[in-house]
This record gives C-alpha cells, sequence and structure tokens, in this order.
C-alpha cells in the first residue's frame, strides 16, 4: 500500500499492536493482569493432540466454545492430518492444569493463530505413528503409506492406530530441530478430506437434547448459592451498607463482608433472591453515570477544535481548508453484549489434606487469567488452583475477567462448603463491560472527476482494550503510552486519497468499558461507509461502483466481496412500492478478514417501522475451514447488525445503569431478523482467518445507506429510529 | 409435594416449596436442560410445557405445578436414544450456536407444531419472536421448523 508503512498498517490493525506488547511485557512483571497473552507454538500445541490406549485421537480443545465453534474447525484440522473422519476426534475442554497455559478466547484469532501449531502437532503425531509403524511392519518408512485411521503397505498389509496404540496410546514427540512434516492442511494440491467440509460442530447433539453443558448445569454435592452486591461502575465506593433483617430470611446461611464486597449464602436460589433485596448499598462515583456526560467526552467536534487529536494513525499531506464534498458528524451509542446465559460460578475450597486446593468451574474466555487472579484474590499459590472452563452462553468480547468468579471464591471460602454464584439479568447489565459511544468527523474532498482527494476522519471513543476496568491503576499510564488497538481497529480507510488524515482521542467514559465484539470496527465502519455512500449519491454515481473505483489497488478482496454481493443482492428483486431501499457497505477486519454487505429495508409509513427484509453477505476469511460455520457466523453477525443499526441502545440515568433486562434493552429477535444469502468466498491457498466478529462492521452501514435509498434519510446517529427518518 | 415432570413422578423436598419451577428442575430434579437468563419470562430459555402449554417456568411458583405434568426439553425424545424430529431438524440445520436458548426455542416449536401442524413463515415468527436467540439463529431455527413439521406430518 504506497500511503501506509507496513509497520504502521499493522499497528493500526492491531496484529502487533503497541498495546498488546505493553501488555504482554507488563504480565511479566505483574502475573495477574488479564489476558492472557501466549501466542500459540508447537510446543504448546503438542500437548493438545493425543491417541488413547484404545486407539482413538483425543484433542484438548485450546479455545473456550461460546457459539463462535472454532475448536471444530481446528479438529478438522487434525483429522485432516490424521487421516481420520472429523467425527472421530473426541474433544475435551482442558482444565488449566491439564495443559500449558493458552491464549484468551477473543479478536477472531482462533483459526488465524492455532491452525498451524494444531496441524504440526497432529501432523507430528502421524509421522512419530508413521515411524511405528515402520517397526511393526519391519519395513522402510518410505513403504509406509497413509490409509483411514492408520496405514497400509503397497501389498495390502494395514495398521491401525489402534494396533500402534497398544494398549499404550501415543504423545507426541516433538522435536524442533527436525524439519517440519508435510502439512496436508496448507498443501493446496491435495485433495481434502475434512478441510474446508461442512463439518457438524462438535457436541451439537447435547445442545439440542438439553445435556449438561454450561456451568450451572455442573452437578455439585451439598452446594449452597450466593451472590454478591456489584456496583453500577467498577471505581464506585460503597458508601453505606445495610443490611438490616438479612438473618432472618428463610434459607439464610451467612452474610459475608469485606472491603468493597458485601455477598449472602442461602439454602437455596430463591432465599438469595429474598436475602439481596434486604443488602442495600449507596456508592460514591468519581463520575456522574448519565447519558449528557457521556456525549459531552465523546464530542468528537470539540476535540477536533483544540487542535490535533491524541491519536495522529495515517497523516500524508494532510490539508485542512478545503472544499468538502462531504462533511459528516456521526454518533454511535453505547452497548452491551447481553449474551444469554447469565454468569454463573462454583468454587470449591478443599483443605482437608495436606495441601489446600481451590476449584473454580465457569465459562470463561480466559481460564487461565481465572486462575491469576484466583492466586492473587486469595493469597494462595496458582499450583493449588483448578480451573475447569465450560461451555458459555455467548462471549462476544465480555468474559474475559475475574468476577462472578470472585464472588463465588470469597463466599465459599467464607462459608467452608462449595458455592454456586448466578448472576440476575440487571447484574448482567450493571457489569457490562460496554462498547463505549463514539462520534466521528468524517470530511472528503474529491476533484472534478469525482475522485478522492481529500480524506479526514477523527474520532473520539471510549478506552477499549486499555480501559480503567481491565488493567490495574499503576499499569494503566504506561499502557497508555501506546494506542490501544481495540480503539484503532478498523480506523484506517481502504479508499486512495492523496492527502488523508485519520486521528482519534480515546477518552475514560463513566461507565465500564471493554472488548465488544468487533471492537472499535463496526462504529469506525459505519461512518466511513455513510459518507462514502453520501459522497456517491452527491455525485450521482452508484456507490457500489464508486467504492470499487476508489478503492486502493491493495484491496482487491475486499473489492471483490464487494461487487460480489452486488450480484447476489441482484437476483432478489427490491419490492416496489414506497420506502423500499437497498444500501451497501464493505469493510476489513483486522485486514485478513474481508466482507461486503448488502441490506434491503422496508421504511414503512403505515406501521412507523423500520424493517430488514432481506440481507445478503459476502465474506473472505482465507481458507474457508468449515463453509457452514463461516455462514452461521456470517448469519450471527448479520442479526447483531441489525440491532446495532436499528435496536440496542445502553441506558444510563441518575448514577445509575437503566438497563436491566430485555425489556429495557432490546435485541433483535426472530420477526427482526429477514432472509438472508450468504456467500462464502474460498481462498485455498491463503491461511484461515477468524469469522466471529467480521460480517458485522459492514452491516449498520448498510442498512443506513438503505433508509437513505428508501426514503432520502442520512441517519447521522445509532440506533435508527422511525421518527428520526421523518426529518428529511 | 409431588408433580409429574416428563411421565415420572417427583417429589420436591421441604426447603423448596418457596422456589420457582425453573430453579426445581435445575437445582433439586438434576434437570438442568431447562436454562435461566432473564428472569422476567421475556427470552424463553426456561420454556417447558405445563399440562401442554408453554410457560416460562421461571415466573411459576412451584406450588403451583402440584400435581400437574410437566414435560421439560429432557422429555420429548423417544426412550429408544433416537431424537425427537424437532432435535433432529435442529441439527441437520446446526441451528445452534452458544447453544443456551435452544432447549426453549425447540420447546416453543414444539408447542406451535402442537397446534399448527402447518405454520407459515408468519405463524412460525409470530410464535418464536418470544424466544431470543442472541448469537442469532433464526433463520435456521425457521427451516428447522419446517422440516421438522414435514417429518411429524408424516409420522403422525
Amino acid at each position: 500500500m504506497a500511503i501506509f508503512t507496513r509497520r504502521r498498517f499493522l499497528a493500526a490493525t492491531g496484529v502487533v499492536a503497541g498495546g498488546v506488547t505493553a501488555v504482554y511485557m507488563f504480565r511479566q512483571r505483574a502475573e495477574a493482569v488479564a489476558p492472557t497473552f501466549i501466542f500459540p507454538d508447537n510446543e504448546a500445541a503438542a500437548t493438545w493432540v493425543q491417541i488413547r490406549p484404545d486407539g482413538s485421537c483425543m484433542m484438548y480443545f485450546p479455545r473456550m466454545d461460546m457459539g463462535q465453534n472454532a475448536n471444530t474447525g481446528l479438529a478438522q484440522i487434525v483429522a485432516e492430518e490424521l487421516n481420520l473422519d472429523v467425527g472421530e476426534i473426541d474433544g475435551v475442554l482442558p482444565s488449566t492444569s491439564d495443559v500449558p497455559p493458552f491464549a484468551v478466547t477473543a479478536g477472531s484469532m482462533s483459526l488465524t493463530a492455532f491452525s498451524r501449531p494444531v496441524a504440526v502437532a497432529a501432523a507430528t503425531l502421524r509421522e512419530n505413528l508413521r515411524q511405528r509403524a515402520a517397526g511393526k511392519l519391519n519395513k522402510p518408512l518410505s513403504e509406509i503409506l497413509d490409509d483411514a485411521g492408520g496405514f497400509r503397505t503397497a501389498g495390502g498389509q494395514v495398521v491401525s492406530y489402534r494396533d500402534l496404540a497398544n494398549g499404550a496410546g501415543a504423545v507426541i514427540e516433538l522435536d524442533e530441530s527436525k524439519e517440519i512434516p508435510h502439512l496436508y492442511t496448507f498443501d493446496s494440491s491435495r485433495q481434502k478430506q475434512q478441510v474446508g467440509k461442512s463439518a457438524q460442530p462438535l457436541g451439537m447433539r447435547a445442545l439440542v437434547t438439553g445435556a449438561p453443558v454450561y456451568t450451572g448445569d455442573v452437578p455439585m454435592d451439598d452446594v449452597l448459592y450466593g451472590r454478591a452486591v456489584l456496583p453500577p461502575v467498577r471505581n464506585a465506593r460503597m458508601a453505606t451498607v445495610d443490611t438490616t433483617g438479612v438473618e432472618r430470611v428463610k434459607g439464610f446461611v451467612a452474610l459475608v463482608e469485606q472491603t468493597e464486597f458485601v455477598g449472602v449464602v442461602c439454602k437455596t436460589p430463591s432465599a438469595v433472591d429474598a436475602a439481596m433485596t434486604k443488602i442495600k448499598v449507596t456508592w460514591d462515583l468519581q463520575q456522574p453515570i448519565n447519558q449528557q456526560e457521556i456525549d459531552r467526552l465523546v464530542d468528537v467536534d470539540a476535540a477536533m477544535s483544540e487542535g490535533n487529536l491524541e491519536h495522529v494513525l495515517v497523516d500524508e499531506a494532510h490539508r485542512r481548508d478545503v472544499n468538502w464534498a462531504v462533511d459528516l458528524r456521526f454518533d454511535v451509542q453505547v452497548q452491551s453484549h447481553a449474551a444469554q446465559e447469565a454468569r454463573v460460578a462454583i468454587a470449591r475450597f478443599d483443605d482437608s489434606g495436606d495441601r489446600r486446593k481451590l476449584e473454580i468451574w465457569t465459562g470463561t474466555q480466559d481460564p487461565f487469567a481465572i486462575k491469576r487472579f484466583a492466586a492473587m484474590d486469595t493469597g494462595m499459590a496458582e499450583d493449588d488452583i483448578v480451573v475447569y472452563p465450560q461451555r458459555l452462553g455467548g462471549g462476544f468480547g465480555g468474559r474475559e475477567h475475574y468476577e462472578v468468579e470472585r464472588d463465588a471464591v470469597r463466599l465459599a471460602r467464607a462459608v467452608k462448603r462449595p458455592v454456586k454464584v448466578q448472576w440476575t439479568r440487571a447484574d448482567e447489565f450493571m457489569a457490562s463491560r460496554s462498547r463505549p459511544a463514539s462520534s466521528h468527523r468524517v470530511r472528503i474532498a474529491a476533484d472534478e472527476a469525482g475522485n478522492l482527494q481529500d480524506w479526514w476522519h477523527g474520532y473520539v471513543t471510549g478506552h477499549v482494550v486499555l480501559s480503567r476496568e481491565r488493567l490495574p491503576d499503576w499499569l494503566l499510564p504506561i499502557a497508555r503510552l501506546s494506542e490501544d488497538f481495540g480503539v484503532t481497529k478498523g480506523a484506517l480507510s481502504p479508499y486512495r486519497a492523496v492527502h488523508q488524515r485519520i486521528e482519534c482521542k480515546d477518552v475514560d467514559l463513566p461507565i465500564d468499558l471493554g472488548v465488544w465484539r468487533s471492537l472499535n470496527c463496526a462504529p469506525a465502519v459505519f461512518a466511513r461507509e455513510s459518507a462514502m455512500d453520501e459522497l456517491a449519491l452527491r455525485q450521482g454515481v452508484h456507490p457500489v461502483d464508486f467504492k470499487v473505483s476508489q478503492m486502493s489497488d491493495d484491496w482487491p478482496r475486499l473489492s471483490n466481496c464487494l461487487q460480489q454481493v452486488r450480484k447476489l443482492s441482484q437476483k432478489r428483486e427490491l419490492p416496489a412500492g414506497n420506502g423500499f431501499g437497498r444500501g451497501y457497505a464493505c469493510g476489513t477486519y483486522d485486514g485478513r478478514c474481508y466482507v461486503a454487505v448488502s441490506a434491503d429495508v422496508h421504511v414503512d409509513q403505515t406501521t412507523q417501522q423500520i424493517k430488514v427484509v432481506h440481507m445478503c453477505c459476502a465474506q473472505d476469511v482465507g481458507m474457508a475451514v468449515n463453509p457452514d460455520q463461516l455462514r452461521a457466523q456470517m448469519e450471527s453477525n448479520l442479526s447483531w447488525g441489525i440491532g446495532m443499526a436499528l435496536m440496542e441502545r445502553f441506558e444510563v440515568a441518575d448514577n445509575t445503569i437503566q438497563s436491566s433486562n430485555f425489556d429495557n434493552y432490546t435485541v433483535p429477535r426472530m420477526s427482526d431478523m429477514p432472509s438472508v444469502d450468504t456467500l462464502v468466498i474460498d481462498q485455498p491457498d491463503i491461511p484461515p482467518a477468524g469469522a466471529g466478529e467480521v460480517a458485522l462492521i459492514a452491516v449498520p452501514a448498510a442498512i443506513a445507506n438503505a433508509i437513505r435509498n428508501a426514503c432520502g434519510y442520512r441517519a447521522l446517529r445509532l440506533p435508527i429510529s422511525f421518527a428520526d427518518t421523518q426529518q428529511v | 409435594m409431588k408433580l409429574t415432570v416428563n411421565g415420572e413422578q417427583r417429589q420436591v423436598a421441604e426447603d423448596w416449596r418457596d422456589e420457582t419451577l425453573l430453579t426445581v428442575l435445575r437445582e433439586h430434579l438434576g434437570l438442568t436442560g431447562t436454562r435461566f437468563s432473564c428472569g422476567i419470562g421475556q427470552c424463553g430459555a426456561c420454556l417447558v410445557h405445563i399440562e401442554g402449554a408453554p410457560v416460562s417456568s421461571c415466573l411459576v411458583p412451584i406450588k403451583d405445578v402440584a400435581g400437574k405434568n410437566v414435560l421439560t426439553i429432557e422429555g420429548i425424545a423417544p426412550q429408544d436414544g433416537s431424537l425427537h424430529p424437532l432435535q433432529q431438524a435442529w441439527l441437520d440445520a446446526n441451528a445452534p450456536q452458544c447453544g443456551y436458548c435452544q432447549s426453549g426455542q425447540i420447546m416453543q416449536a414444539l408447542a406451535l407444531l402442537q397446534r399448527n401442524p402447518e405454520p407459515d413463515d408468519a405463524d412460525i415468527d409470530a410464535a418464536m419472536s418470544a424466544n431470543l436467540c442472541r448469537c442469532g439463529t433464526y433463520d435456521r431455527i425457521r427451516t428447522s421448523i419446517k422440516s421438522a413439521a414435514v417429518v411429524m406430518k408424516e409420522i403422525s
């Protein structure tokens, strides 16, 4: 790319972002810093795959499953390398004692970062077994040929993994000095048997039969139930605590009061509900919590009027005083994850032996961080703590921290019995580490032929990965010397312009912030793709033609997605009549994942509603390991995009969090979900990248552009309401 | 206090008589396929059938179901280990993502097909919009219901 150096490009997309480096570096000094960021290597991967004594293949899943089914993709790779069927891989979620630490499951990194080490592990195991086979059959290695579930010779001798396991099994003997074996997964000339096929996600049967899979389903003898009071914001301090009458609640067992902590333990769940109503806490806040305060802090125009913003991501022959063809401000709301599982953790202490032991069951994106934090919280040695991670009922970036686990650990320790803590839905919203609000100013100038000349995108948003809630106070100022890759994600423009400036400022907001599906990417793409759409319309050019013509030559895959989605959308006529419109948008996540979306909407004057009636999505994330699951992730992201564009808004007022349940934080329901057409653009020669948070980024702009097409209204603020569209 | 769950008579111990049907099913009777999500009947994750009708079990005091018949996700498949046509259709479509809401979705779909064996898209949307799926698996749920409806009609 002409206008960026590679280094700057990578930094801005987060691949080698300073934030990660800083956090990783400082983790050496202070162990209890989240998240766990360890790049998977061949040595670690060698602990994940083995042949059991009975010849079956067991795989410790190194990713936390929360619906993205990344482990199934990794199991397909193992199956490919070992000539097995993916259904023969017995996947096990490892405890923190079973395997060396692995990275937090986040950032759509699972296939990107894990596919190769997993392939190396499985291929190494295959070659270890081939050597055994050669010995067993007394043949040279070159005569031992692959066979389903084992090996064969040209002469028809067959030896299975079961034969080779010989009642003892086989673990990987990794010799890093040796050449890496032939990786079938990445051999584009190979006719693949597993990779590239739409395998059914492992463990799916349990999900349709109601089998126990989540933390709350774990059976536990002698268990009690508990919960602690959560603050409206994590830097609030308890001012007063009144627990009058809590002991008289039927089923009450114990009240646990510690510094900045008050919780209760009871015999049954509804006794906990009753006891919690008796505990009244008032809070000292460091900042008022209300929408006006958020609006004031993320006001891009106020910030830009004071000069350059804090982080200049691109600055190429920037010009301030130009005749702007488009000069628009876009505002994006705060959003919560609202995962469907209300969090649960179970903690059990055992100090009956000569060594104390703490066991924690929890659905978390980062089991090894939970272990570190539990050690710090309890003063116990990490070796005495085991975390048993469970499937998550949705993660979306919100489940990386020691929180519900903390409550369970403290309560269980106090009562010397296993304690299960189930958060309420209100707790889920109260503890939300939300996607920050942001405001964007996008200015574009074009020459007489209509080609882009100037691009100036400034925005202000809350911190994301370097938010106050994610790092200890001592580390915060040091870490913030680097750019926050959650804040810069998605900021780079794929469009060519001679004069460019992209700059941003990140601020503390009066609410807790964190990682939300796609981080800043969806807000940034909404602003950029809305502005480009508007410019195209003002020039009288079809937005897709215009964007394709203005796209830098470095983005052929993005351009292809956009053109493919246009074709896909044209298979279906836009319904006749007033108020229907079609819009397009495209974007890239991390420079490895490309997507374009079209949306057909109906701005219905009769029902006074905006309804998305059809959507198309074309996505290119490199090698399509499991095409059906790529489609599933596209569908999920389309639904999230509808919520972001039209429905969801995290509400605060009167110094507290107002969003408390699905009646006042509305997320898409089936009646909001249109029919969808998805296209997987397979690139067998390009290593796979993630898809968990990709398609979402283009949806809000596609919907906003469709509304513009339907009724002329240019949406400048999310979520868009029908009333907004009447301002035309 | 007794109730019948999935055809089996179950006893509710004294300590659990102020609980909801949901917490009794999950924490006392060990039937954890029915799940807690909102606690106010807004999401359908805890949906079960009481005397054949779909109900959010988080809202039902256990005392109100004394002597009644309750059907949960664990009770809809035949005894022979095969799956109910709805469960099979869900598997065929790879409908679940995180999976947390899916027990409730299947129970809602079962209630729909019992009262309307041939629902169209509008019928499906109307009935199923009581159930949230944050992962957004709605399009696959629609597909699953339609294919299960065909199979169930053939069986009946």
